[in-house]
């Protein structure tokens, strides 16, 4: 008995040591994974790809950036069904948007939804290594230049992270200078300029051209006319671009196409409802700015938001091929068609032709998936733009005047004589033509100061930039300061 | 091989031929009265050679040696030793009580005190008292007879489960106590309750010895064990029974139906559905079609018996339980086999092993929601046949004929399961053991069911153009490896010191895989297995998941007295958890208890009223983590990713709901303050105790964050956040009275009753959790809301019916309801004044927790029979009447005759009428007072005696006569007010709980 003692009392010095060994914290770490989730993800290329849909995904959401973009601007009014109908969409227009504003906290929400997924990437960018994984990482630096810079267009400066934000962050992370959001645009589109091509692998997919367009606008933004004018003008001389035909431009046929340098793309073949707008895989802008009950050829009716003003028809000179091509009379239409309709609030007798709902068998809700995909950057906009670098930036106005006119003669317009400061207000005055129900107007006014003077209840030192919203100024517990006047 | 018998059979031979063996017998008695003592167990000491006493105190033992020692031993006594000197031939033994009853040990988690020196609240469920209820599952032997403990049944169906809350509801998530059986981690689901020797519920700060796991209370199994120097002793134990429903709710008969079906319509201007109803009858009654009396039959073997170094008890067990509704197809079967070894294998070292088989098979039929069996049964109109399908869609498009739709019901489920535990103690010196042991449990199930091919009439859900099988496998394992070491000693006769010091490591692992085959062959549950089926179909046909939860603990106890009349101790338990996140996983749980027994003081010592008297405390944090889950912790990817590319839809990956990276567990905050008083020598005893629970950092999801974390992506959402407080109080009161009147009657009494108090006191972020479903397309009607009772129901307050079209004009306008109101319609309380109804103006109109609960239970001896009596009340719960369809033509409860049909014929039940109404709205109308009170239990039995039983080899024979549920008492209109689908939100919500059977039984146990 007392041998078999020895025994046991040997066993039960090896348990104890055995465990005191494997019972250290690690056996906590050595779990079976509970599902494939965000923290073991991206172990090969096709999860960066899978990972890299959902950053694009997002893009399809920034509907509202171009609807309540327009609306803000002097191109149109807001619309809908009457005064309370989307009453964000409402104030907005009427330049009296509070913090209080359910559609300005999508833009926010939404674009922010974009640099976390596309954050969510870059976070394991090193995890695994595969060829083609540099193309990956400049799409998805690509898009969160793209959400970053739409957010600072919208807010200001907002706070900046290299990884995904985590809870703690909103009251730790503060809004970072306008300068460093701005480097970060900047640097992100340069990755993607070397390391992506002209050519997509995929349709609808950035290309090294949107990445250099962006990056050119963001210079613009910030008035670097050197540093825009050659960027822009490179991707003019090397680029694949030209300008295509004006009359199926904004037609299904016209996606895609030669002038198209990035475009969202929509589809009407997925469902969606009004409870989550932002995962319609449609055009959700395009059934909001149709025509009121209407009923007629070519087009499907919609919720007649983002109405085109009467000064905004009359801007164009009659030859301009663009005119009727942007806005639609509706009551020559009518005329013309034997179309009916309703009127609705603020109507004005003109819809935004270039995104109206075409006749098409997308499914429902059907006012929420419509396929017109988004011209998000359009070689006309390029050509602009670099006018407008070398023009205001005083580099080159002979050059500058070439890329106006080539816009101007597509338009069936004469060409443009002139120089120095009435060539800035003859591109002024083209780019708003051109971009007419795009989404680009009121930002182009901002940019260049002349928002006060254009748009009717525009407060200057203001309404430059939109009120962040009120519950996020909460969220953040005095971390991120409330933009000046609001 | 037939000489090594021989020479075996030699061997023994010899060996019993050394010595000179005799036979001894005598007659045990009791020191305090005298009388025989039967049952006494004697055993030659080191032998497994044991004899019990006849019922007259007499034994007979054979093979007994000058020299040998013979142990008497009974429970309750201090055993005996007597030397068996050369030829005696006779030995009379008097045992003496063991006079502190307060010995008895009681577990208490990493060890066990003795009953008197308890300082915290807890609660012990014997196995003498499982023996009387006789439960089909051990839950409801906890059910009236442990103060602070809840049982609510989720469904009287065969083998459904059954929900334990201990001192009420805290969390919105979890709310089942932590079950340990012999240390490890388990469940009472699917436990033999014949297997159980004893139950402990730790209530308050006591169970902090168990950390991050303890806040909802913890219950300590023991199972069977031999005992040392026993003879072996075999019993069975069996019954056979008949069930029937406890109640069938009175509905309208098919005249009566008719005509409040005319009136209906009449009502609205529509033609008559029912021109002739006195052409209609009484029609079908589904009711009495679809409750059936069902049989029920359960068998128990033990073995058990034990020599000086080794113990032993051997069981087995089958239960087969058929359902009230569809026979087999809601039926349960439970077989168990078990066994327990121990065994000392030297003076230091204790080996105990014990393992438990478990195989259940049930089907099952829809209960319990829209369109299940009894909700059908009260809302087909009696005017169907029993064969009569709703071919016209009269009905809508849930309800359906209840008879074909159990017919056309088809499932399995099939679990094997293997428990048990291994321990090896060490005591190198007296005051000191180490314990090692390891607790396992595997379980394996497999289920199946078949969706035939039907047609019940155009647009029922329950329609199937394509017949399906789906099958699923789930592996569930754990285990619990504790290693602790106990110091026990006293110095200076005055300092009592117990230090308990250790670690546990549990793992919790498992995973799942379903399947579903389409186009079953021949349309028949003969043929209903993936492996026959041969159609295909686009998307995922199967799925499967995995587990793994990890814990690591280290605790520590530290138990002190003085004199054995001032008890102090404290605990502390560091636990992590793989639950949460790796920055918050480690949590320090702390708890201390006092207590002074007062009647060990001089001024107390001799009172010839008080026979213990002690005061007792505790304070202690206490954590739940079942709550948590790497789901809040770490995103999943499960947002949506799709996008157009090539002018595809492409389908990628994106995060989902926002994760939290600092989800922790509930933290509860335990305060009880208690007595324990024993009065008359022991016959009465009463503990009463006080208590308070702050349950904080509940889990609440949805709680809104910043944008910035991308929550307004598609397929994303707002994240779990330790976000909300809950508050219980209660006291708890038990008495328990014993008297023996003379040799032949044994009286015993005992009454429990808990009160409690339950608010939400906090909830951030988030105005209030909402929960439960009522009607179709309403809101829910319960929340989880600062300042109200969880899962407290949230609806329109009523005030009569409109009598008049004055007294509607006179009231604030109530279209926003549904409709504006007419004479008859239910009349709602404008809460808020603001002169109109509308969503506003609704309040709390009532909660599914009981304000009380209380269990009184009798026992009464006379000679050989006796007589046992277990009732149980639940006072305060309301519970939402959710089993009429609102529909123009179903059937309806019988207080439907007391409607309103003109001024002054009803102020409680509304008007008829097709047309639309607000009287659907969720209000206090549909909130009943369920406050019950049951018979669960009653039980005669009669031992047959002894005189007649030795002749026949036998100890003991009793048979009895049992019935459960007998009655209950309450207004609840539906069927069970016991049921609760045990949702800390949305329980209580009634579409028609299958009743829990009232069950006769006649059984015996047998003792050889």
């Amino acid at each position: 008995m007392k041998r078999y003692n020895n025994i046991f009392k040997k066993m039960l010095l090896l348990l104890l040591l055995a465990f005191s060994f494997g019972c250290s914290e690690d056996y906590l770490e050595k779990t079976e994974e509970y599902n494939i989730d965000s923290e073991n993800y991206f172990n090969s290329e096709e999860d960066y790809y899978n990972a890299l849909i959902g950053v694009y995904d997002i893009l399809q959401s920034t509907y509202v950036n171009v609807l309540l973009g327009e609306i803000a601007s002097d191109n149109t009014l807001s619309g809908g069904e009457s005064a309370n109908d989307v009453i964000g969409f409402q104030q907005v227009d009427e330049m009296s948007h509070t913090p209080v504003n359910d559609n300005l906290d999508d833009v926010w929400d939404w674009n922010f939804a974009g640099v976390q997924r596309a954050n969510y990437v870059l976070e394991f960018e090193d995890k695994t290594d595969f060829e083609g994984r540099e193309t990956i990482i400049a799409e998805v630096r690509f898009l969160r230049a793209y959400f970053t810079f739409e957010l600072l267009k919208w807010f200001g400066p907002i706070p900046l992270k290299d990884s995904r934000f985590e809870l703690g962050d909103e009251t730790s992370i503060p809004r970072a200078s306008t300068e460093d959001v701005y480097a970060q645009i900047e640097s992100d589109l340069q990755f993607a300029i070397d390391n992506l091509d002209y050519t997509a692998p995929q349709t609808g997919r950035a290309t090294k051209g949107a990445a250099m367009a962006l990056l050119g606008k963001a210079h613009l933004y910030q008035e670097e006319f050197d540093d825009a004018a050659e960027v822009l003008t490179e991707l003019i001389d090397n680029g694949p671009y030209a300008l295509a035909d004006f009359d199926t431009l904004f037609e299904q046929e016209g996606e895609n196409n030669e002038e198209s340098v990035f475009e969202v793309q929509y589809t009407g073949e997925e469902g969606a409802g009004f409870d989550c707008l932002q995962c319609s895989e449609g055009n959700v802008a395009v059934g909001f700015q149709g025509i009121r009950n209407y009923s007629g050829p070519v087009f499907e009716p919609g919720f007649s938001f983002n109405v085109p003003t009467q000064e905004a028809y009359d801007m164009f000179s009659e030859d301009d091929i663009r005119r009727d091509l942007s806005v639609l009379d509706i009551e020559a239409w009518s005329a013309e068609t034997g179309a009916t309709y309703a009127e609705g609030y603020k109507h004005t007798g003109y819809f935004n032709r270039k995104y109206l709902p075409r006749d098409n068998d997308n499914v429902g809700d059907a006012n929420l998936t419509q396929p017109n995909n988004y011209r998000s950057i359009r070689y006309a906009d390029v050509l602009l733009m670099a006018a407008e670098a070398l023009n205001r930036g005083g580099i080159d106005d002979s050059q500058a005047r070439n890329y106006l006119n080539e816009v101007r003669e597509r338009a069936g317009l004469d060409e443009a004589e002139v120089s120095g400061s009435n060539l800035t207000e003859a591109i002024y005055d083209e780019r708003r033509k051109e971009l007419v129900g795009e989404g680009h107007r009121f930002f182009d006014l901002v940019r260049t100061g002349r928002a006060a003077d254009n748009i009717e209840g525009f407060t200057a030192g203001k309404n430059e930039l939109f009120p962040i919203p009120l519950e996020e100024i909460e969220f953040s517990q005095g971390n991120w300061e409330q933009n000046p006047g609001y | 091989m037939n000489k090594i018998l021989v020479l075996i059979l030699f061997c023994i031979g010899t060996f019993s031929l050394q010595a000179q063996t005799f036979s001894v017998s005598g007659t045990v008695d009791e020191a305090d009265t005298g009388l025989p003592l039967p049952g006494v167990n004697i055993i030659v000491k080191n032998t497994s050679n044991g004899v019990v006493t006849d019922f007259d105190g007499n034994y007979t033992i054979n093979e007994v040696s000058a020299g040998d020692v013979l142990v008497f031993s009974y429970v309750g006594f201090l055993p005996q030793e007597i030397t068996v000197d050369e030829n005696q031939t006779e030995i009379n033994a008097t045992l003496k009580t063991d006079s502190e009853a307060l010995e008895e040990v009681v577990v208490i988690g990493y060890g066990t005190q003795q009953r008197k020196d308890i300082t915290g609240a807890v609660s012990v469920v014997s196995s003498e008292t499982i023996e009387e209820l006789n439960p089909i599952k051990i839950e409801q032997a906890l059910q009236g007879t442990a103060a602070g403990v809840n049982v609510t049944p989720s469904s009287g169906a065969p083998g459904a489960g059954i929900n334990v809350n201990i001192r009420g509801i805290a969390s919105n998530s979890e709310n089942g106590p932590l079950i340990l059986i012999d240390g490890y981690q388990g469940d009472l689901n699917t436990i033999n309750p014949n297997d159980i020797e004893s139950i402990s519920i730790l209530k308050d700060a006591q169970a902090a010895i168990y950390g991050i796991a303890g806040a909802n209370g913890v219950v300590l199994v023991t199972t069977k064990s031999g005992k040392k120097n026993t003879a072996p002793t075999i019993q069975y134990d069996a019954y056979v029974g008949m069930q029937e429903t406890s109640r069938q709710l009175p509905l309208l008969n098919a005249t009566e139906y008719g005509l409040l079906l005319n009136e209906s319509y009449a009502n609205n201007g529509q033609d008559l559905p029912y021109p002739n109803v006195s052409e209609v009858g009484r029609g079908t009654d589904f009711q009495d079609e679809v409750f059936e009396t069902s049989p029920i039959m359960s068998h128990n073997l033990t073995l058990n018996g034990g020599s000086e170094k080794v113990t032993y008890s051997f069981g087995v067990s089958h239960l087969d339980q058929e359902g009230i509704i569809g026979a087999e197809k809601s039926d349960f079967q439970r077989s168990t086999a078990r066994f327990n070894i121990g065994v000392d294998i030297s003076d230091e070292f204790t080996f105990t092993a014990n393992s438990i088989y478990t195989s259940l098979n049930r089907r099952s039929i829809n209960e319990n929601g829209l369109g299940s069996v009894l909700f059908n049964a009260l809302n087909i109109p009696p005017t169907f046949g029993r064969d009569q399908e709703d071919l016209d869609g009269r009905l809508g498009n849930e309800i359906i004929n209840p008879l074909s739709q159990i017919e056309n019901t088809f499932n399995d489920y099939n679990l094997n399961k293997f428990n048990g535990s291994f321990s090896l103690d060490y005591t190198p010196i007296e005051e000191l053991t180490f314990t090692s042991r390891i607790g396992y449990s595997l379980s394996n199930s497999k289920e199946k069911d078949f969706a035939p091919i039907i047609d019940y009439g155009p647009g029922k859900v329950f329609n199937n153009v394509r017949s399906t099988v789906n099958q699923n496998r789930i592996n569930d394992n754990s285990y619990t490896y504790d290693l602790f070491g106990t110091y026990e000693n006293t110095f200076n006769e005055t300092h009592h010191l117990t230090g308990t010091a250790g670690m546990t490591v549990i793992r919790d692992w498992g995973d799942g895989l379903y399947a579903t085959g389409y186009d079953v062959p021949n349309n028949s549950w003969d043929f209903a297995d993936i492996s026959l089926t041969t159609g295909t179909n686009d998307g995922l046909n199967n799925s499967a998941y995995k587990y793994d939860i990890r814990k690591l603990s280290f605790f520590g106890r530290l138990q002190y007295d003085f004199q054995g009349k001032y008890l102090v101790s404290g605990m502390l338990r560091r636990d992590a958890s793989t639950r949460f996140g790796p920055e918050n996983r480690v949590g320090y749980f702390p708890s201390a208890t006092a207590g002074w027994i007062l009647s060990e003081e001089d001024f107390l010592e001799d009172s010839n009223v008080i026979s213990f008297l002690k005061l007792r405390g505790s304070f202690g944090i206490l954590g739940n983590d079942e709550a948590g889950g790497a789901e809040f912790y770490r995103s999943l990817l499960d947002g949506e990713a799709t996008y157009v590319l090539d002018g595809n839809l492409v389908n990628g990956t994106a995060l989902g709901r926002i994760a939290n990276p600092g989800a922790g567990w509930e933290e509860a905050e335990k305060t009880n303050i208690g007595i324990d008083l024993r009065l008359f020598n022991n016959r009465v005893d009463i503990a009463a105790d006080i208590f308070r629970e702050d349950r904080k950092d509940l889990l609440v999801a949805g709680i809104p964050v910043s944008g910035i974390f991308g929550g307004g992506a598609p397929g994303s959402g707002a994240p779990t956040i330790n976000a909300g407080t809950t508050r219980n109080e209660g006291f708890e009161f038990a008495i328990n009275y014993k008297e023996n009147f003379g040799d032949d009657i044994r009286v015993g009494i005992g009454y429990n009753a808990t009160f409690l108090r339950n608010e939400v006191t906090e909830v951030n972020g988030t105005e209030f959790l909402p929960g439960g479903q009522f009607g179709v397309g309403q809101p829910q009607p319960a929340r989880f809301q600062e300042g109200f009772p969880i899962g407290y129901f949230y609806g329109y307050k009523t005030d009569g019916i409109f009598q008049t079209q004055e007294e509607v004009d006179a009231h604030p306008s109530q279209e926003s309801l549904g409709a504006e109101a007419s004479p008859g319609d239910i009349r709602y309380v404008d809460t808020n004044g603001d002169g109109v109804i509308n969503v506003d103006d609704r309040t709390n109109i009532g909660d599914p927790i009981p304000t009380a609960t209380m269990g009184l239970n009798l026992n009464f001896n006379y000679k050989n029979f006796d007589f046992t009596a277990y009732t149980y009340a639940s006072l305060g719960n309301d519970m939402v009447r959710n089993y009429e369809r609102n529909q123009p033509n179903v059937n309806r409860h019988a207080y439907y005759l007391e409607r309103w049909t003109g001024p002054g014929t009803s102020n409680e039940v509304p008007r008829v009428t097709t047309g639309a109404t607000s009287n659907v709205a969720f209000s206090d109308f549909y909130v009943e007072d369920a406050s019950y009170a049951r018979i669960q239990n009653v039980q005669l039995g009669y031992s047959l005696p002894e005189t007649f039983l030795e002749q026949v080899g036998i100890n003991r024979l009793r048979v009895y006569a049992s019935v459960q549920n007998l009655y209950t008492f309450t207004n609840y209109k539906g069927f069970d007010p016991s049921a609760s689908t045990g949702e800390a939100i949305g329980g209580g919500i009634d579409y028609g709980f299958y009743p829990v059977p009232r069950i006769f039984l006649a059984g015996l146990n047998l003792n050889f």
